[in-house]
């Protein structure tokens, strides 16, 4: 029942960038590829990395092509898609204590 | 794409910033960190349901929802779901659609709905035959459903399937009033009605006009006719759930949890499997294209 949402068919879309901040205009412009990434629904990962889950490969497609039409002017951009079992392998420390990341499912109770 | 179903079963207090539904504990709402439960991006959401007296809801949350398409559900203070919120501008041809729905021959509502009681036949055999009990007279019935279904054939197949449809209680009867397991069958309707009625609204159709039972004090009307054929896949959830924890006075979070499963339990479409929301948006867009008149038959599901 649930095979549709196999980990190999869930994709992550993760965003690194590095953007100057030396003049004010470049500033604003950083503020505001932050800003459309979280609007667009990518989480912080850590500071200038960010992360998005998206239930499906054309899903992610979609997410893929926004983030394309979003780069800023100046700076260093990189778009990696993985699929969530290569997502699930990844190991998450805080405080030298392993972490369990956080994935949205399709059915959520609050 | 699959959208995502929300189930607010404890009082929270959603509100949107920049484009995500945000969730908070309201007893900490004040103490922005730890009140936070989450972020979830309103294009992902495709059905809502509120379910405790103590959810605050902005009005920006039912703008964006509706805005994205999403069903919103609302239960009253027995845990019931009692209404539902859907936009009223789901699809941009939607006037001229509507206007095709009015306009609709009745030799074309005949059909339709002798193509939705076949299809309920049908599926209610296949809910049988998953059970190793014979379904040879409703398949029977599914292959003599006229236009209209003048010989009533819905009713008879009714008057078959549900004594035996659950072997451990031969005396069940089926009515909304009725006492337990019905309210498991409730919940479960009430699930597809909104999963339905949300698709209708997004193929451009008005969820008010059945397509056969138009008189009808019913916004819903056209969504009750359209669910028909999906209704055995509620039904072969709950005797699941029969099997698995018994028959229950009232529905708990786990009930609950397992028939909010409905939008991506698998049915077969046009011969491929399909989530079940997925399928319903196809059924409603091929409805759309009949009374367009571009084709004459709905694509309706058969039962895994």
């Amino acid at each position: 029942m649930l095979e549709r949402f196999n980990a190999y068919r869930i994709m992550w879309v993760l965003v690194f960038f590095d953007l100057p901040t030396d003049t004010r205009k470049e500033r604003k412009a950083a503020a505001r590829f932050r800003k459309d990434l979280q609007a667009d629904g990518f989480t912080m990962f850590q500071f200038s990395i960010y992360l998005r889950h998206c239930s499906s490969r054309e899903n992610m497609e979609v997410h893929q092509k926004r983030v394309e039409s979003l780069i800023p002017e100046k700076g260093h951009v990189g778009m990696l898609s993985i699929t969530d079992a290569q997502f699930g392998r990844m190991k998450i420390w805080y405080n030298a204590e392993e972490e369990e990341k956080e994935v949205p499912q399709q059915l959520e109770l609050f | 794409m699959i959208k995502r179903t929300l189930y607010f079963g404890n009082p929270a207090w959603l509100s949107v910033s920049n484009g995500q539904l945000v969730i908070k504990d309201p007893l900490l709402k004040d103490y922005k960190d730890l009140a936070e439960k989450a972020r979830i991006p309103m294009e992902d959401i495709g059905l809502v349901v509120l379910d405790h007296q103590q959810i605050t809801v902005t009005q920006t949350v039912l703008n964006m929802l509706l805005a994205n398409n999403a069903a919103v559900v609302v239960c009253d203070d027995r845990r019931h779901p009692t209404g539902m919120l859907l936009n009223l501008n789901g699809n941009v041809v939607q006037a001229e659609l509507f206007r095709h729905q009015i306009e609709a021959s009745e030799p074309l509502r005949k059909q339709l709905w002798k193509q939705t009681v076949e299809c309920k036949i049908r599926n209610q055999a296949a809910v049988l035959a998953n059970e190793q009990l014979d379904d040879a007279y409703l398949l029977e019935l599914a292959g003599k459903v006229q236009s209209g279904d003048t010989g009533n054939r819905e009713a008879q197949a009714a008057a078959w399937y549900w004594p035996r449809l659950i072997k451990e209680l031969p005396d069940f009867r089926r009515f909304r009033e009725g006492p337990p397991p019905n309210n498991l069958f409730n919940y479960g309707y009430a699930i597809l009605r909104a999963v339905v009625a949300r698709s209708l609204v997004g193929s451009g159709l008005l969820p008010t006009l059945g397509i056969f039972h138009r008189n009808r004090y019913n916004a819903y009307a056209l969504a009750d006719d359209i669910m028909e054929p999906y209704r055995p896949v509620v039904d072969g959830m709950v005797l699941k759930l029969l099997r698995r924890s018994g028959v229950p006075e009232e529905l708990t979070t786990e009930h609950k949890g397992f028939l909010l499963n409905l939008p991506v339990t698998d049915v077969i479409l046009d011969g491929k499997a399909s989530p079940l929301m997925a399928a319903v948006q196809r059924t409603t867009a091929s409805l759309a294209q009949c009374y367009k008149g571009d084709q004459r038959k709905v694509l309706y599901p058969s039962l895994p």
